[in-house]
């Protein structure tokens, strides 16, 4: 009984405090929003609903279009982000002058903050913007991209891979730096090309770093929200309408929390279902077990 | 063990904290006051009350736009709102139907002639807000491209056919100049240009009896009209529509009164008036506007009910409105008074904005209003969008709104 706590707990403790309190706490309290109907203007009038913010969203055509959206972004984003920062991590392989300047450069806007990115993009797909004016100095016309619901999203999607490749192009190039080179050196000598090294030998030798950056990026992809609040609010037609943009406004405009949490239960769900699938295909293969070496 | 030296360990964190809470309650009544403004701007208007008021202390609290409606969301949900609030004619209604504001339908009996924009406060006969500080949305017109399309300047367009016929007379100046301003692509502004239209001809959203209307003859040719505006308009955000009209590209825009601060030190060289919305036809209609209101409540449960009426009407009143008013350049009291103040009639273009709050309109005073502004906004969108016809786009946001109301009908 006298057994005095270990240190540790006394060092855990601080963390322990703040990750109940704005992680386990919410995560429970919220799950527990699911099956309520409440409002913070009117806690007292909270009744038990079971499953009905479930039936509803099934139902929900807003929420479709927020899925599809969600996804559209996800599946278009992911990829295309992916594999620009592996090219962008083997060049950086490479010798390239002003190898750290890059670098630098690529990091720049995993630092600035998403308001930032988004105000700036505002600008720069505004009419007699620098996207448009550049066009027109080329001779083409120019277009209201964030105003017509068929690039709304696209455009936003193309900020968010531009913000977001530099980061992923830095993690995927320390992975680069950290396959022998003596793997290469074989590669070499069986009179592998550069396809095939890179097939055989970096690519599994990547996998690992790769289903890192497929994982972080679909989840941050999943909860897309502030680019779209800053750039478009949803609009034009919804077009860019994102499931956490439906939260967002289902649980502060509508006061309607219990459906809210709900929807952000799905997106939990989905970014969930898609990060497993994601770790499966990237799971860490060392090159021996690659077996499917052409003949 | 360690879960009670943990339980032990936070309750002596709460022991302090409401150690800290109760030292301000012992010198006096505290009246908790939330509000948008620069603190700045509200420090000297609040010096005054408690000099007036010996014995009550007024503590407050700057909120964000961004933020603040959340905050005083969570506030409630946790029982520590203040005592006195700010809150806009939108959001008002819904705060009214919860119950939880405080009824202050003696203050609007004794002071309801002294004060415009009561509507968003009226709430099943009772009243739950005293108005504050407003602002109407204007004509702008730039007069140098009046000059150039052959109209002239010193008259505004006055009826929807002159409207039509400047805006047409100017799209047709050249490339990269447009007659008119029609906001889209952006959520919370569209309804509010297209409903002074609308209620400019006699439409509305709800009639007197409540009846839902936002289908009837009036509203279809007041989006009908808005429609003939499309050919010779910008159809943008509402701040790439403010740098047009800035730089001298768009020809008309209803818009704030923030522009006329914003122009006087971004585009001083800009040769700009201000009209009043027109209206459908010289014999028929209202030059009617939407205006945002800035409404003070009380919330209720308060302990000091009595200060905390007592701050509300004092921040209510004329000289503590305007003050606010002048310092923020961008609203103007919803007292009467200011109607004949020179601080508000003397320069031409503010005199318009304070003429223009006569006739405009707040939203309707409705709970499930924050939904129905959207449906409105998707409905004008959709037309504007050529997606269907007006006719159709108005009966969905018709049986949408019914839908909304449905549910707010409960209680």
């Amino acid at each position: 009984m006298a057994r005095r706590p270990s240190p540790v707990v006394w060092l855990l403790a601080p963390w322990a405090l703040i990750y109940g309190t704005f992680f386990v706490f919410p995560f429970l309290f919220s799950f527990a929003l699911c099956f309520l109907d409440y409002n913070p203007l009117n806690v007292a009038n909270t009744s038990f609903v079971g499953g009905q913010h479930f039936a509803r969203l099934i139902h929900d055509e807003n929420f479709h279009g927020a899925l599809r959206n969600t996804l559209f972004f996800v599946v278009g984003t992911v990829p295309v982000t992916t594999t620009l920062a592996l090219a962008l991590a083997w060049l950086l392989r490479g010798p390239l002058p002003m190898k750290n300047v890059l670098k630098a450069a690529m990091f720049l806007p995993s630092i600035l903050s998403v308001v930032v990115i988004a105000l700036l993009f505002k600008l720069f797909y505004a009419p007699g913007g620098a996207l448009n004016e550049t066009l027109r100095v080329l001779g083409l016309s120019g277009h209201t991209w964030l105003t017509d619901p068929a690039t709304a999203l696209p455009a936003i999607m193309a900020m968010d891979v531009w913000a977001a490749v530099g980061y992923y192009a830095l993690v995927l190039y320390a992975a680069f730096t950290a396959i022998p080179e003596s793997l290469y050196e074989a590669a070499e000598l069986e009179g592998a090309g550069a396809w095939a090294t890179f097939r055989h030998v970096t690519f599994p030798m990547l996998k690992p770093a790769i289903g890192f950056v497929l994982v972080i990026n679909t989840i941050r992809s999943f909860q897309v929200f502030v680019e779209v609040l800053v750039m478009t609010q949803g609009g034009p037609l919804g077009s860019t309408n994102t499931m956490v943009l439906m939260l967002y406004d289902t649980a502060f405009r509508r006061l309607d929390y219990g459906y809210a949490s709900v929807i952000a239960y799905a997106v939990f769900a989905l970014s969930g279902v898609f990060s497993v699938l994601a770790m499966r295909r990237m799971r860490a293969q060392t090159p021996a077990q690659t077996r499917s070496v052409p003949a | 063990m360690i879960a009670r030296r943990v339980l032990a360990a936070g309750l002596i964190c709460a022991a302090l904290f409401s150690a800290c809470g109760k030292k301000q309650t012992e010198s006096g009544t505290v009246v908790r006051f939330w509000q948008f403004w620069d603190v700045a701007v509200v420090a000297p208007i609040i010096a005054e009350f408690e000099k007036q008021n010996p014995g009550i202390r007024v503590e407050v609290e700057q909120l964000t736009w961004a933020t603040g409606l959340e905050k005083i969301q969570a506030a409630l949900a946790s029982g520590t709102q203040p005592d006195v609030c700010e809150l806009g004619s939108t959001w008002l209604p819904r705060f009214s139907y919860e119950g939880v504001l405080e009824d202050l339908t003696s203050v609007y009996e004794a002071e309801r002639d002294s004060f415009l924009m009561w509507d968003s406060a009226l709430y099943n006969g009772r009243v739950y807000g005293l108005p504050w500080v407003q602002g109407s949305r204007v004509l702008f017109v730039n007069r140098d491209l009046f000059r150039r399309a052959g109209l002239d300047p010193d008259r505004p367009p006055q009826t929807w056919d002159e409207l039509l016929d400047a805006s047409r007379r100017i799209g047709a100046l050249g490339e990269g100049i447009y007659g008119f301003g029609q906001n889209i692509g952006e959520k919370y502004v569209l309804y509010k240009k297209f409903m002074a239209f609308a209620w400019g001809n006699g439409g509305d959203v709800f009639d007197e009896h409540g009846n839902i209307v936002v289908n009837s003859p009036a509203m279809l040719e007041a989006l009908e009209f808005y429609l003939k505006l499309a050919p010779h308009s910008l159809q943008e955000k509402q701040e790439v529509l403010d740098q047009y009209f800035k730089t001298g590209r768009l020809g008309m825009q209803i818009s704030g009164a923030w522009n006329v601060k914003n122009y006087a030190l971004e585009a001083p060289d800009l040769d700009y008036g201000v009209a009043l919305v027109p209206r459908p036809a010289a014999d028929r209609g209202a030059h009617v506007s939407f205006a945002g209101a800035e409404m003070l409540v009380v919330f209720k449960g308060t302990a000091q009910k009595d200060a905390a009426i007592k701050l509300a009407r004092h921040l209510q009143a004329y000289p503590q409105a305007k003050a606010i008013s002048l310092a923020a350049g961008s609203v103007f009291p919803a007292a009467r008074a200011a109607m004949n103040d020179p601080a508000f009639t003397s320069d031409p273009r503010i005199r318009v904005f304070v003429e223009q709050s006569l006739t405009s309109r707040t939203p309707p005073a409705h709970p499930g209003w924050i939904e129905m502004e959207e449906v409105i906004d998707r409905a004008v969108e959709e037309s504007m969008y050529g997606r269907r016809a007006p006719r159709w786009c108005l009966d969905d946001a018709a049986r949408e709104i019914a839908i909304i109301a449905a549910r707010f009908e409960r209680k």
